[in-house]
């Protein structure tokens, strides 16, 4: 059933149109609403994969992210506001509220307006700090761009990023060949605090960037903000709950301009870049990828169906997920994973070495085991791991914790309980063969009675006949 | 063991005593203890033999069949307890009821031998010879059922 | 005896008939009275189970009803202990439930359908008849006169001692475990007087059943071995002794192996190891006798004296050696604490911790007892005066049981019946002695002299002792000394009835998960804040929310609100419970990923000082400190939650460990808002709170009963954007984040 109805789904969504998996309406908000030229080819591009949007004032009174308790838009898209606050309605405990309810958001800086201080504590909250000085933008003076940013230097020029780290999946490498270069034009950089594992960095800032006032007159700067790679340009906090919120540090990179423009960087470190020509910056292609994971349109996990059952014998028991098992029985576990991208879902595949794993835990995993590939469909990828359960009973979990940096969270818990044997679960002791000496005594000591009761039973009459007898005589 | 102690006890007696048996024995040391030594070559023999003798003569014949079968149940038991000490007792449940089946059966027979003799009829005023049958057989049934149920 | 005593007001076999039909009447009257003196509960409140054991064994009951004794038998239960789960079926003993399954399947069988509830409820009070019913027949045993045995059961009916674990609704193992003591007790002394196999089979088979109902067993499994090993050692021994010991003692041990919680403990624990003991010492005994009887040399029997006792000192010293090598279980701590009392509360608090395993305080002797602790000791002296082996019985258990009731409270329990017993065989003793002797009309000088002689002579009964030593006409013979020793008799007997009746209805018929209170015009107020809170959990909370609470708790929870549990009053498993402690005593940081570890949606507390509630969870914090020390001692310090002066204090001046413990903020949050600023007053423990209350940030407020004597906090999730719950409680509360501005040290780099 669940089947097809998700086949169904599926269909009528792609005659629809690609879409993020988690809907389409979009919040945008947007003070002037003649900005919104600005930004056309943007919202065009949104609009062209689906999305609804709805363009707001934050000061208009409609401006509501919830309705009657439950949430009016998936998705909310904040560009940058000249005023100094957000209004009533974008408090950062509603943005919380928003995060909290499952609502993403992509929240644009902008070094050019002083970011509203509503928004100032909500990234305090998140743990990612913005530079004490209202003004502060991004310098390089090694990666700039010399058509639009010669004397200034604060249009920084960067090359696409690199995975994380080896095991994480890359979802802004663009084509991957590489030589792609994104501009970030006067942008607030931003810090990440140090204890939070659901920060991370997309675009960080180039070895020799920096953070400056350029209020400040002073010549050179003796306590920058932040230097180097500390300085992230783009990044992402996802909530437990999947719900993603990322800050992008310059929110002209959304601009029509920035699509378009042509750029040619500076001589680098080391004299690299000195042959450098103009070159289309990569930033409509960037954006576009960044938009769509916070939206949900990719790096989204889902988890079919979870299956457990008995397969004592390799025989495969016909219950499905049941309550309880024994302990040392064993058991198989599946469970089917798709991965969303762009408009449809498919098999998930974690990337290379990297593994999902399954965890049999009371209070601590008593087995952590990689799940394998068993099959592959349409959609989906059915992983599948057979163990032994362990000879402790109790109340277990089958737990599937898989949380990836840009991949949704997979936590699934399946409680079994695991109970001892039963009474007649026991070898009974004619099986042991130890136990045999031990029967015999029994037999005979029974039989022997039995003999014994005969015998004396038979006895009795018997010095009655002799004297009966003997008398006779 | 009787004659052993009795031959060494003479020697402190010997020292000083006034008791006018053991003076007797004490000024023949050694000639007495050679008298206990021989006679301890025959006594044990003569008094199994008197034992036997008295036995086969006074004991009834049920009293002898419950003998004989106590006997067969002692060698039963000291079986299970030889293989148990050389083989281990892996299915201990299976030992344990095998084990206490045999020794309650030795002890349920020494109770019925004790209650159909002649000689403790002032003991059991109320348990007649066929009272004590009846409730031997029902304490048995409790007990087979009880060992045959324990060992599974 | 007997009939010399009946003979002036019943002759003749008619008599006998007559006796026979009173006999009975007032044994049914008896029956009914201690059936009756227990409903006091039902009438006052509800049929309801009380307290919180019994509330595990009607949960147990109704899954054997439901799903039948095989599978009661192989039950693991998963919402108890939460995670580790419970072998129930394996660590239970199964004798009370089994007992109501089978009532109730017979009443079924009978087309009276009867609620398994009632049958719970009412099974203590009806098993108390029974046992009126088995103390005369013992007392019976013991003494010739009948009327004593009258008495006893009259006794045992309303002794408040016995009534206090068997009014209705105390469905617990003493329920039925009392009228197996008594009857196995009078099948014992019945197997050694008649010497039969049957009366020891019998026994065994009881006692078997008696096994199967409560660990108080092991008084039987001691009790009757020392009993023949005095005999033995008071030459007393026969074969009727041999007979009976036997017989019991093969039978009941394999009896007792087929209850899978006691199952190889009679060879392994040294609990048992007497009981074995002593049957090795009978064989030889017996082999030795039986030797005896074939050969009648001295030198011969003396020496095999001396062997026998040779082998039993081995035996002793193989015991010792096999204990040592831990072959042989050693004893276990409770029986440690059965001989210094001392002992649990340093080694084991968990034992210490239990109310039931406190020392008994003297006054309570007489408030569970009476007049009969006085007539106690004249029985037993009695006994001495006429010591047949079935005296020596009466003489060994009062001795054991004094001792035993005094180092804890519920053995009390088993001291009730041979008080009952003993103090019936005084009182009918001087009964019998005033009422029925005829005053001789001329007493001679003969007969004063023959009695003085006879006295002399030590060779008299008591009887005549006594008429020897009083001048026969202004003595016993005189009309005022009969009547005024009658009377006074009749009086104390009137004042006993009074007195358990008064005891019942006041002091053990309350159900302790409802309260009783008056109201100033003297009405009565029932407060129902446990079913409150345990019904709000019923309702409000999914099917598998785990509640954590200390442990006295963990049966009603279990029962009342059927939810999953972490500690419970089974408390067989030390280390989980210092958990629940400890996770009580830290602080909140600390506590927090203990409760997540174990799953804990919701928090439990007990709170009683809005009410003056004395049984709270504060005054019982002490005891989770104590336990939790135990296992962690680095990290849970009694001595921390002491002020300096060494009091133990909640209000301003409590310890910063006292007011950071989860179990102090949960007790007293928000508990200011009851009353006008700066007057918040504790009532439990009388003393004035502190201004601002605690504040709670991993765990929110869900419930508060009526009375606010049940607090039930929800454990919160992580916080979703990865906050820690403090600040993610201060950002609730509308508190901006202070801004690091100025950055102490270097730089915390972020690498990845």
């Amino acid at each position: 059933m669940r089947w097809l109805l998700s086949f169904l789904l599926l269909g009528l969504l792609s005659v629809v149109h690609a879409v993020s998996s988690s809907g389409n309406k979009l919040l945008v908000v947007l003070e002037e609403l003649a900005d919104k030229a600005k930004y056309s080819k943007y919202l065009a591009d949104l609009e062209s994969r689906g999305f609804k949007t709805t363009i707001e004032s934050p000061k208009a009174e409609k401006l509501a992210l919830f309705e009657l308790g439950e949430r009016a838009y998936e998705h909310l898209l904040l560009l940058p506001a000249q005023s100094k606050g957000l209004g009533p309605n974008l408090t950062p405990k509603l943005l919380l509220d928003f995060i909290n309810a499952g609502g993403n958001i992509l929240l644009t800086l902008d070094s050019a307006h002083p970011t509203p201080s509503g928004l100032v504590s909500l990234l305090l909250e998140l743990d990612i700090h913005l530079p004490t000085d209202r003004n502060a933008l991004v310098v390089d003076h090694f990666n700039f761009d010399k058509l639009s940013a010669a004397e200034k230097h604060d249009v920084v020029l960067v090359p696409r990023p690199d995975a994380l780290r080896p095991d994480v999946k890359n979802f802004f490498k663009g084509d991957g060949k590489g030589g792609e270069v994104i501009a970030f034009p006067r942008g607030v950089g931003q810090t990440l605090g140090n204890t939070s594992p659901l920060l991370t960095p997309i675009l960080r800032a180039p070895r020799t960037a920096y953070s400056y006032n350029p209020k400040d007159d002073v010549e050179g700067v003796e306590d920058p903000f932040a230097v180097g790679t500390q300085l992230s340009l783009i990044t992402t906090m996802q909530a437990r709950n999947s719900a993603r919120f990322t800050v992008i540090g310059a929110a002209e990179m959304l601009e029509d301009a920035w699509f378009d423009a042509k750029v040619k960087r500076s001589v680098g470190m080391g004299g690299v870049g000195s042959d450098a020509k103009e070159v289309k910056t990569a930033n409509q292609a960037f954006v576009k990828e960044v938009t769509g994971w916070t939206f949900n349109e990719i790096g989204v996990l889902k988890v079919g169906k979870i299956e457990h059952h008995l397969n004592e014998g390799g025989a495969k028991s016909n219950i499905t997920n049941p309550k309880i098992y024994r302990v040392k029985n064993d058991v198989t576990y599946n469970i089917e994973l798709s991965e969303y991208s762009w408009d449809h879902w498919e098999p998930f595949t974690p990337p290379a070495g990297d593994v999902v794993q399954l965890e049999f835990s009371m209070l601590s995993p008593f087995h952590r085991l990689p799940l394998k590939v068993a099959t592959t469909t349409k959609n989906s990828t059915i992983y599948t791991a057979s163990f032994k359960l362990p000879d402790q009973h109790g109340i277990f979990n089958f737990k599937v914790n898989y949380k990836r940096p840009f991949f949704s969270n997979v936590e699934e818990k399946n409680t079994v309980t695991v109970r001892h044997f039963a009474h007649d679960e026991w070898p009974r002791s004619w099986v042991i063969s130890g136990a045999w000496p031990w029967i015999s005594g029994i037999a005979v000591t029974v039989t022997g009675w039995v003999a014994f009761v005969a015998l004396w039973l038979w006895s009795k009459p018997v010095p009655l006949k002799l004297s009966t007898s003997g008398k006779k005589i | 063991m009787a004659p052993k102690r009795n031959a060494r006890e003479p020697t402190p007696s010997s020292v000083a005593t006034t008791q006018s048996s053991t003076t007797a024995a004490g000024s023949v040391p050694i000639p007495s203890k050679a008298s206990y030594k021989s006679s301890s070559n025959q006594s044990p023999q003569q008094i199994a033999l008197g034992i036997w003798q008295n036995y086969l003569d006074t004991t009834p014949q049920r009293t002898k069949l419950i003998d004989v079968f106590m006997a067969f149940l002692v060698v039963v038991g000291g079986l299970q307890f030889l293989y148990c000490v050389i083989a281990g007792n892996y299915p201990f449940n299976a030992f344990l009821s095998g084990f206490s089946a045999t020794v309650g059966q030795f002890v349920l027979t020494a109770s019925l031998r004790i209650q159909t003799n002649a000689e403790n009829k002032a003991d059991f005023g109320e348990v007649s010879p066929e009272r004590a049958f009846a409730d031997y057989v029902f304490g048995s049934l409790i007990l087979h059922f009880f060992c045959v149920n324990f060992i599974n | 005896m007997s009939d010399l005593i009946e003979e002036p007001f019943f002759k003749g076999s008619t008599g006998r008939n007559t006796r026979g039909v009173l006999r009975l009447t007032i044994l049914c009257l008896i029956a009914a009275a201690a059936v009756a003196s227990r409903l006091f509960s039902v009438i006052r409140f509800e049929s309801i189970i009380h307290e919180f054991d019994p509330w595990f064994n009607f949960r147990a009951t109704k899954y054997l009803v439901q799903h039948g004794f095989y599978d009661f038998w192989d039950w693991f239960d998963d919402r108890t202990w939460h995670p580790l789960g419970r072998v129930t079926g394996g660590t239970l003993y199964p004798g009370l439930m089994v007992t109501s399954g089978v009532i109730y399947h017979a009443l079924r069988a009978l087309t009276i359908p009867v609620d398994i509830r009632n049958i719970c409820v009412l099974l203590a009070p009806g098993f108390s008849g029974l046992t009126a019913y088995a103390t005369y027949l013992f007392t019976n045993e013991m003494t010739t006169s009948p009327s004593a045995g009258l008495l006893a059961a009259a006794f045992m009916g309303i002794a408040p001692g016995y009534i206090s674990r068997s009014v209705a609704g105390s469905y617990d193992n003493e329920a039925i475990a009392i009228f197996l003591l008594v009857f196995t007790f009078f099948l014992w002394i019945k197997a050694l007087k008649v010497g039969s196999a049957f009366w020891g089979a019998l026994c065994a088979l009881f006692y078997g059943y008696m096994v199967s109902a409560w660990g108080g067993y092991v008084f039987i499994t001691n009790l009757i071995p020392l009993h023949v090993f005095v005999l033995v050692c008071m030459g007393r021994f026969s074969p009727r002794v041999y007979v009976a010991y036997c017989t019991w003692f093969a039978i009941g041990t394999l009896a007792s192996m087929q209850i899978p919680f006691v199952g190889f403990l009679p060879i392994r624990s040294s609990e048992h190891m007497s009981a074995l003991g002593i049957f090795g010492l009978l064989q030889l005994v017996g082999f030795v006798d039986f030797i005896r009887a074939g050969v009648p040399s001295r030198q011969f029997k003396t020496l095999v004296t001396g062997f026998a006792v040779g082998v039993f000192a081995i035996a002793l010293a193989a015991l010792v050696l096999l204990t040592v090598t831990g072959v042989i279980a050693p004893w276990t701590g409770r029986f440690y604490s059965l001989w210094d009392t001392g002992y649990a509360k340093i080694h084991i608090p968990i034992i210490a911790s239990v109310s039931e395993h406190q020392p008994t305080a003297w006054p309570a002797y007489f408030f569970d007892l009476n007049m009969l602790i006085w007539l106690f000791p004249a029985g037993v002296y009695l006994c001495f005066l006429k010591l047949n082996d079935e005296q020596v019985f009466i003489v060994v258990y009062s001795i054991l049981a004094s001792y035993f009731s005094g180092v804890m409270v519920r053995l009390m329990l088993t001291l009730t019946p041979i008080v009952c017993v003993s103090a019936a065989m005084a009182l009918s003793y001087v009964l019998d002695t005033y009422l029925t002797i005829k005053s001789p009309a001329e007493p001679t000088e003969t007969q004063v002299a023959e009695a003085a002689n006879v006295s002399s002579s030590k060779k008299a009964g008591k009887q005549e002792a006594l008429r020897s030593m009083r001048e026969p006409l202004v003595g016993v013979y005189s009309t005022f000394s009969k009547t005024s020793v009658v009377s006074a008799m009749t009086a104390y007997l009137l004042i006993f009835v009074l007195h358990c009746t008064w005891v019942t209805s006041n002091a053990y018929s309350s159900p302790s998960v409802v309260l009783a209170s008056r109201m100033p015009d003297g009405s009565q107020h029932i407060i129902d804040d446990y079913r409150e809170a345990y019904q709000w959990l019923r309702q409000n909370t999914p099917e598998d929310a785990k509640i954590m609470s200390w442990w006295d708790y963990g049966y009603q929870i279990g029962g009342m609100a059927d939810r999953p549990t972490l500690v419970d009053n089974n408390t067989w498993n030390n280390t989980h419970i210092a958990t629940v402690g400890k996770a009580m005593s830290s602080r909140e940081e600390v506590s927090y990923p203990i409760m997540r570890q174990h799953e804990v949606d919701y928090v439990l507390v007990v709170f009683g000082g809005l009410l003056g509630y004395s049984g709270d969870d504060i005054n019982k914090f002490l005891w989770m400190v104590r336990i939790a020390e135990g296992i962690w001692p680095d990290e849970v310090k009694e001595r921390d939650f002491f002020t300096d002066r060494g009091e133990y204090r909640v209000d301003d001046g409590a310890t910063e460990t006292m007011k950071n413990s989860l179990m102090y903020k949960m007790s007293y949050y928000n508990y200011n808002s009851l009353f006008p600023a700066g007057q918040a007053q504790d009532r439990v423990r009388g003393v004035k709170l502190p201004d601002v209350g605690p504040t709670l940030n991993c765990v929110e407020e869900a419930f508060t009963s009526e009375n606010w004597i049940i607090r039930i906090y929800k454990v919160k999730d992580l916080d979703n954007v990865g906050r820690d719950h403090a600040s993610a409680a201060s950002f609730d509360r509308g508190n901006k984040k202070k801004k690091t501005t100025k950055k102490r040290g270097p730089k915390v780099l972020r690498v990845e």
